[in-house]
């Protein structure tokens, strides 16, 4: 792995504009960076990328199906018990997911190390799967990248033969915040793969949802939806007023409720107990477990749920080094131990994996300035460079 | 039709890659990630006015709505056809609704055979904003059911075409059920994360 200056493609908010990515630029503060990318070799790809995210996946699913059965799991995880049923059914009739995103800590200096599983409300996928393939295509015809250079990054023919492959009859809404750019984009581009797979399909805001009396969720017209993807964790999404229609209706949600179980810290711990000195796991416990005392004074305090790195803290020697502040916590926390990501000239970089499906599908880097990958990372291209 | 294809370059490659072989985003490229208006999205009155197309190309024509949605609004409602359109023992009862020659027996039901009204083209809201999903349309014969002809969709709803507008121009008046309608609640997901500003991750 090397990061490697090239120089920016001199028009490439035009082709940006032209793509219709809109939030390259979030708040002011860049977001998308191609003054530099990440160059990877093939055999590095698919050895401790590829290869790993699948099988951390597989442990994922293998967790997954013995917590539905499981409520001291259940329970550890801070599901509410409200919910048990609507997780256990989605898992018990196989309801499939689309996709999610693994990060990791990867320095090319030993194994990948698994940080997380964003597998419920995954963003950057547009951004992945479109414009950071636009770059490489780009960057190879402007003469940038030798030929034959390469990109891990099969999500969108993915996205679209996963969403042919699971489609139900009837209409599909893709549902985010209308008001956050980044939400109501990857829901919207979800929505464009969706009728590239064939779908009669529908975008609205969360506002926009329905229940009705007969226990499908539908459109701002009552029009019932078959499947729903939202795109609002279903922590939250339990907590609402509509939580308690989820199990009875005959609507079918991406993510399917079984989610929860892995986009949630806790799954760190229950992953390392399972398979404790797996070499893409790193030791991790709940912060109330004796155990604990193990991980000494260096550890990554991480609360069970929270997302962008928010309240996310590294303790060095007991005491905190650094921290990123944020509305979470009520739920607890754990203690994994540090994978410090690597530092290139000041600039850290985490790898996400994507799973589109059960497979390995492509790759995105998320560059910051500290040890803490919070919202405001850059998003950097990668490539991978011809043998 | 106004979709635009990212490039596609090597087509056909010899050699393996570990990248799709192509990107094409109809939607996102004509219509771009953010502008989908969603912000100021309205909710869907008993009454409103909608376009109706006998296809995606005389949507395209009129202009009212960009190409790229005419197309993907079309795609919707062409799919939701042969699920969504009023079924018939007889085809004598089909015509009686939507005329004579208007009708077929529904080549995909097994048993019996019923029939179906052909479709006669989509409806769609007069801007993306309107929040109303694109329904096939059908040809309703004038006088029955009490209102002026033009078209029915296939829950039953009306659409009459104004006279003195362009032709794609009608109201649309839904059809009072009682029950779904009338008591589907809405706004019960989303309050649990109003303190932060987006969700994905």
């Amino acid at each position: 792995m090397r990061r490697v200056a090239l120089g920016e493609r001199p028009d490439w908010c035009a082709r940006a504009r032209e793509a219709g990515f809109t939030f390259h630029t979030l708040d002011g503060a860049p977001y998308w960076d191609e003054s530099h990318a990440y160059a990877f070799s093939l055999r590095e790809i698919e050895e401790e990328i590829e290869g790993p995210a699948g099988e951390l996946h597989d442990l994922c699913l293998a967790f997954t199906a013995d917590a539905v059965a499981d409520e001291r799991i259940l329970t550890s995880l801070r599901i509410p018990e409200s919910a048990w049923d609507a997780v256990r059914d989605s898992w018990r009739r196989d309801d499939p997911s689309l996709y999610g995103r693994l990060d990791l800590s990867h320095s090319g200096n030993g194994p990948a190390k698994l940080l997380e599983y964003n597998a419920d409300t995954p963003t950057a996928l547009y951004e992945t799967a479109v414009f950071q393939w636009l770059w490489l295509e780009e960057s190879l015809r402007e003469g940038r990248l030798p030929p034959g250079s390469d990109q891990f990054n099969a999500v969108h023919e993915r996205l679209i033969e996963r969403l042919r492959a699971i489609a139900a009859t009837g209409l599909t809404g893709f549902a985010a915040e209308a008001e956050a750019p980044e939400d109501i984009g990857t829901a919207a581009y979800l929505q464009d793969c969706a009728v590239q797979a064939g779908c009669a399909t529908l975008l609205l805001d969360l506002s926009q949802i329905g229940l009705r009396p007969d226990g499908a969720f539908c459109g701002p017209d009552g029009q019932p939806l078959a499947t729903l993807f939202k795109l609002y964790p279903w922590e939250w999404a339990f907590a609402d007023p509509f939580g308690g229609g989820v199990a009875a209706s005959p609507t079918r949600f991406l993510e399917p409720p079984w989610k929860m179980v892995l986009s949630n810290k806790g799954l760190l711990a229950h992953l390392w107990a399972r398979e404790p000195g797996h070499p893409n796991l790193l030791p991790c416990c709940f912060e109330d477990d004796p155990a604990c005392a193990a991980l000494g004074k260096n550890y990554v305090r991480k609360p069970l749920l929270s997302r962008e790195g928010a309240n996310v803290e590294i303790f060095a020697r007991g005491r905190q080094v650094a921290g990123e502040a944020g509305p979470y916590g009520a739920e607890g926390f754990v203690r994994q131990a540090l994978a410090e990501l690597p530092d290139f000239d000041g600039r850290r970089p985490l790898v996400g994996a994507w799973m589109v499906g059960d497979a390995a599908s492509g790759l995105c880097i998320r560059e910051s300035d500290g040890p803490i990958t919070g919202n405001g990372a850059l998003f950097v291209p990668h490539w991978i460079e011809p043998d | 039709m106004a979709e635009r294809d990212l490039p596609r370059l090597e087509i056909g490659r010899k050699v393996a890659t570990k990248r799709s072989q192509t990107v094409s985003t109809a939607l996102v490229a004509s219509a771009g990630l953010a502008a989908f208006g969603l912000g100021s999205l309205t909710w869907v009155t008993p009454s409103q006015n909608v376009l109706v197309y006998p296809d995606a190309a005389a949507c395209a024509a009129e202009g009212i709505r960009p190409a790229a949605e005419c197309q993907s609004e079309y795609a919707t409602a062409r799919a939701a056809y042969p699920r969504t359109a009023p079924h018939y023992d007889t085809e004598l009862d089909c015509a009686r609704h939507h005329g004579s020659f208007r009708c077929s027996a529904d080549a995909a039901t097994t048993g019996p055979r019923r029939f179906v009204p052909r479709m006669a083209g989509y409806m769609i809201g007069r801007s993306a904003a309107q929040g109303l999903t694109p329904e096939p349309v059908y040809d309703h014969v004038a006088g029955h059911g009490g209102h002026g002809g033009s078209y029915c969709t296939g829950s039953g709803s009306a659409i009459s075409t104004g006279s003195g507008r362009s032709a794609s121009s009608g109201k649309l008046t839904s059809v009072s059920k009682g029950t779904s309608a009338g008591t589907t609640s809405f706004g019960g997901f989303g309050g649990s994360g109003k303190s932060f500003s987006s969700f994905g991750s």
